[in-house]
């Protein structure tokens, strides 16, 4: 175990050095949350009645759009950063020459896609942070609901996304594309799942397949622990719910990695892009 | 200098071989189809939350926007966005996969102006592009039921004039993406700040005024505005003074981004950091 926390440690200290090196990417993601915000800000207000959207709060419960739609927004964030950390480091490696040699190494490699999605998840709270320091002061956001609840909720959201990043990266070794397959999953995943909107907005087609993604009840809790939304479910149920797909994301997710990882090795063709 | 005759070739082969790397995976296909109609549909239904059930916010949107249509009113705004972000990319990346990859510096040794690799990979972004848009006007008429009001002609015309502006921001960024030696970033910014300013989604009336003045200096503003225009039904002289801001703007910003990329490839070159990343 010690041996794995070594070997995390490790990757996640060199993906932060490669961070730093490009101060580039420092200066604009101190940017990036701004240029995320702003044009729902500015959508909202060409809707708003006497300051207030109105015709928002007869879906929601909540004339506060823009807290709405910023819970959703840095919820998007760590999905992204898991999806992306996990499923695009493969591919990176790839081009880089480096991935046969770094699966030679004794730390297994599903420790290695855990630990590549580390310095992105720490960026990610970094980032988040700013994002709601900024909404707060410029924006108005504001949330009088239970923080502990909220964050415990967010949880087995993570941990049952390490399973679909599991599963993302088995793909991208299948496809050798990185790009498409997570932009577009992840893009489905949080628009459909209720990041931007409430889910209740959508057609019944639609509807159904969004409630068929976990990730739409944790949007859905999160937000009515904090803003008190109305929830499309109990909260209690929403967690549980949570809970149980976590357990099947993670062993289905492993799962298929193992089998695709056995698969490539076998064919000789980990290096191919 | 590079005469004409193998200056051709060498675009034509750099083209061909994005063109050969794109075949090669099939999930580009997949979101050629995918994109046009899956981006501007989380916009579309945020406005229709916002809206409200019985549509009692849309009156405000109205007097903003001059349309209650906001689904065409995205669709436009999305569309042109999502040129923009295709060249980006495609401009961004060129360069940059080149030297993750390590073969930016043998190509640089080939016996041609520079530029002629942008341009040969910016013939294949022009190609995928086209493509992108009969999918987008396949998907937007059948999924959405837009219809443009005003003549096609002239939205095509919209569209010609829109080129040398998006291919010079293009160069510039190139130019950018050598020196900053990252190109992810770099498009999340541009593509954000083209976002906040250009109105894609909303009337950039609801902008504080000094953010409207940014706008107005930016040809995608007009773009948009232009081609929202004439899907409205509006002719040639009510969009003339977007027509005109184009073209300047076009041909200042092409004449930018060669001089732009003309002075980075020197800079580069003197500083063998070419194919450092």
């Amino acid at each position: 175990m010690s041996d794995y926390l070594l070997a995390l440690r490790a990757i996640f200290k060199r993906d932060m050095i490669m961070y730093f090196r490009y101060p580039v990417n420092v200066v604009f993601n101190i940017f990036e949350p701004f240029v995320w915000m702003l044009p729902v800000y500015f959508l909202a207000r060409s809707f708003m009645v006497g300051g207030e959207n109105l015709g928002f709060e007869a879906y929601s419960g909540t004339t506060d759009f823009v807290s709405f739609w910023i819970i959703g927004g840095i919820m998007s964030f760590y999905i992204n950063s898991v999806m992306w950390g996990m499923g695009f480091s493969l591919k990176n490696e790839m081009w880089l020459g480096v991935i046969e040699t770094n699966w030679l190494t004794s730390a297994p490699v599903l420790v290695q896609l855990i630990g590549r999605s580390l310095w992105g998840l720490a960026l990610t709270t970094f980032n988040g942070s700013a994002a709601l320091l900024i909404a707060w002061k410029l924006f108005g956001f504001s949330f009088d609901g239970q923080i502990i609840p909220a964050l415990l909720t967010m949880v087995p959201m993570l941990i049952g996304l390490y399973g679909l990043g599991f599963g993302l990266a088995a793909v991208v070794l299948i496809s050798n594309d990185a790009n498409n397959v997570i932009d577009i999953s992840s893009f489905i995943i949080r628009t459909f799942s209720g990041q931007e909107f409430p889910v209740t907005v959508l057609p019944r087609v639609l509807m159904a397949f969004s409630l068929i993604l976990p990730v739409t009840y944790a949007f859905d809790a999160v937000r009515g622990y904090l803003i008190g939304t109305r929830t499309l479910l109990p909260m209690v149920q929403e967690q549980l719910i949570l809970l149980a797909v976590m357990a099947l994301f993670v062993s289905v997710g492993y799962a298929v990695f193992r089998r695709v990882e056995r698969s490539v090795r076998t064919a000789g063709n980990l290096g191919h892009h | 200098m590079s005469s004409v005759i193998t200056v051709f070739p060498a675009v034509w082969a750099v083209a061909r071989r994005e063109f050969k790397m794109f075949f090669r995976y099939p999930s580009w296909f997949i979101s050629l189809i995918i994109w046009p109609s899956l981006f501007p549909i989380g916009y579309i239904f945020v406005c229709k939350a916002l809206a409200g059930p019985n549509g009692e916010s849309l009156s405000t949107y109205a007097s903003y926007s001059g349309t209650t249509d906001y689904i065409s009113y995205i669709l436009i705004g999305t569309f042109m966005w999502m040129w923009l972000n295709v060249m980006l990319w495609g401009f961004g990346q060129a360069l940059r996969t080149e030297q993750i990859r390590g073969t930016l510096e043998s190509n640089w040794l080939a016996p041609l102006q520079k530029w002629f690799l942008l341009l040969g990979s910016s013939v294949y972004d022009m190609l995928r592009w086209m493509m992108f848009m009969v999918i987008a006007g396949i998907e937007f008429y059948f999924i959405f039921g837009f219809r443009v009001q005003g003549s096609l002609w002239l939205m095509l015309l919209v569209v010609l004039l829109s080129i040398p502006s998006i291919y010079g921001v293009g160069m510039v960024f190139a130019s950018l993406v050598l020196w900053a030696k990252q190109a992810n970033t770099p498009v999340n910014v541009v593509r954000g700040v083209m976002m906040v300013f250009t109105g894609m989604t909303y009337p950039i009336a609801v902008l504080p005024q000094w953010m409207q003045a940014v706008s107005r200096y930016l040809p995608l503003t007009h773009s948009i505005e232009a081609a929202r225009a004439v899907a409205a039904g509006s002719g040639l002289k009510a969009i003339s003074g977007n027509v005109e801001y184009l073209l300047i703007s076009g041909v200042i910003l092409f004449i930018l981004g060669f001089a732009g990329f003309g002075r980075t490839e020197r800079i580069i070159s003197q500083h063998g950091s070419l194919g450092h990343h």
